[in-house]
């Protein structure tokens, strides 16, 4: 659904993409994270049809972006409303731009209100919804059309638990339909929750990519052993249950406290960008 | 399985789908508008207020006062208007709704149709309410020839509109597009002769006004009032050369969005 390789962007002397490549196959969600500046936001954007790259090609279902204007359902990183405008006026006006009409655009919008939980606050004004409401509204937006591909840049920064659950289900849902899912987030567990497919991006460009399972293979954990007399022992191991049992039986003293540390995205994330440092 | 939009290529479907986008654009915009409308009310009420005021004043200092005071007033609050433009153009920006727009199917030309018509509609309105006011309340004559005059006010309101697109494109805040507006419409409609009748300004600022597209406008207005169709043509010819230039740039501007460089 989505090829993009070699993408190339600069903002002056700041080189954004450097050799960016990722493609997002249909029913696939790809879990694009990397630190602030990695690329991922340009790189929603030149998906987008925002702005133009410098080098490299993105196509869409074989199109390039200036041709997918439509069926692309963006939800940016920042919240864009119309702050006196209601949540079903929203939805309407961003059904009928993607050419939605009557049963098809009241039936959208319905599906959408449930799926999402936004029955209680349809009718007013996004100025008075909260962070996370607002959030829900503007995904929705993005989603109104069932478009083929859905670019989702932190749809749930800064968003309470309600928010996450609805976001997270619904995602599942499209991918589940063959929607094509790129989901920026720095709330890597959300992923392993989606069970994405993730993609690491540092300094523009995407520096690994793969299952949570097969990323964090071969990562180290860490067990983590308190003493009653508060001597700490601190293992890094690959095989963080083994260990542990071998330390509890060295054992000669009473332990307080036991960790045990599996390995993470986050831990994953700290590898990648360690081993990838210029 | 994905939505059919019911999207089919072609001709007269892709005018009657340009045309349903626009709609759904423009009312979305006239919404705002009517759920915001003190600017718009204020614009309306103070040149009424002043036209009674002042009307005393016209009569006795110059010929055709009546005239003068409802057209001048006219102009000068229609300048004022420029803000609504801007300020409805640059909150698409200051929301960040404009790069929302400029991913849907919608092409450029149709989010800027959709989204300036319902300001179009209102400056012509302004301009309307304030001669029927006047006509009706301050005792200007009647125009004999209506369609003129209101050729007159359309063209007007689209020289407005292009300049406040203008400038909502290149500002960087709304306090730079107040200060612009208000401070620029003063001056530029005061030297136009708006407020105070040319014949009364010094001899440099009838010279001077020249410069204002409030002075033009004021020509082209007071001509079409009296059904002077020979008087309006200058005047419309530059107005809609300052209108075509202005539009051209902030189109320009417009449909590349304000990207990363915008500094709100």
């Amino acid at each position: 659904m989505l090829q993009a390789i070699d993408l190339v962007k600069r903002y002056g002397p700041v080189l954004a993409l450097d050799g960016f490549s990722l493609s997002v196959a249909a029913g696939e969600i790809v879990g694009l994270v990397g630190h602030n500046g990695a690329g991922k936001t340009t790189f929603v954007e030149i998906v987008s049809y925002l702005i133009r790259q410098d080098g490299g090609h993105v196509t869409i279902d074989g199109r390039p972006p200036s041709a997918s204007r439509g069926r692309v359902g963006v939800a940016p990183q920042h919240i864009a409303l119309y702050p006196s405008v209601t949540v079903r006026e929203h939805l309407t006006l961003f059904g009928k731009l993607a050419g939605l009409r009557r049963a098809a655009l009241d039936g959208a919008v319905e599906e959408l209100t449930v799926a999402l939980r936004m029955g209680a606050f349809i009718d007013r004004r996004t100025a008075g919804l909260s962070g996370g409401q607002q959030r829900r509204v503007q995904a929705a937006t993005a989603l109104i059309n069932r478009p083929g591909l859905l670019l989702l840049d932190e749809p749930t920064a800064g968003a309470d638990l309600e928010t996450r659950e609805a976001m997270l289900d619904v995602v599942k849902q499209r991918a589940g339909d063959g929607a094509a899912v790129v989901y920026t987030t720095h709330y890597l567990p959300e992923l392993v929750e989606l069970q994405a497919t993730i993609a690491v991006a540092r300094n523009g460009k995407i520096i690994a990519r793969g299952t949570y399972d097969e990323l964090v293979d071969g990562l180290p954990g860490e067990v983590r052993l308190i003493h009653d007399n508060e001597e700490e022992v601190r293992v890094s191991t690959t095989q963080p249950a083994a260990t542990l049992i071998d330390l509890l039986g060295r054992a000669e003293r009473p332990i307080s406290t036991i960790e045990v540390h599996n390995p993470s995205l986050d831990d994953l994330y700290r590898s990648l960008a360690v081993s990838d440092a210029p | 399985m994905l939505l059919d939009t019911g999207y089919r290529a072609g001709p007269a479907a892709t005018l009657r789908e340009s045309l349903y986008r626009i709609r759904a654009l423009a009312s979305n915009n006239t919404l705002i508008r009517l759920r915001d409308p003190g600017q718009t009310i204020s614009y309306v009420v103070m040149p009424m207020v002043l036209m009674l005021v002042l009307k005393p004043l016209y009569v006795r200092a110059v010929e055709g006062g009546t005239t003068k005071v409802v057209t001048g007033l006219l102009v000068m609050f229609s300048v004022f208007a420029i803000s609504i433009a801007g300020n409805a153009i640059l909150a698409e920006r200051t929301w960040k709704t404009w790069d929302r727009l400029r991913v849907s199917r919608a092409p450029a030309a149709e989010l800027l149709i959709g989204k300036t018509l319902p300001i179009y509609v209102v400056m012509v309105a302004q301009q309307t309410i304030l001669l029927v006011y006047g006509c009706l309340v301050i005792g200007l004559p009647i125009p004999g020839n209506v369609p003129l005059v209101l050729g007159a006010i359309l063209l007007w309101a689209f020289t407005l509109l292009a300049i406040g697109a203008l400038l909502a494109a290149v500002v960087r805040s709304h306090g730079e597009l107040s200060v612009i507006t208000d401070v620029g419409a003063l001056t530029l409609s005061s030297l136009g002769g708006a407020l105070v009748p040319l014949s009364l300004m010094p001899e440099w600022a009838q010279v001077a006004a020249q410069a204002s597209p409030g002075y033009w406008a004021l020509q082209m207005l007071q001509a079409a009032v009296v059904g002077d169709t020979a008087g309006v043509l200058l005047p419309a010819a530059i107005l809609l050369g300052i209108a075509l230039v202005c539009g051209v740039f902030a189109i320009r501007r417009l449909t590349r969005g304000w990207g990363r460089g915008g500094l709100l």
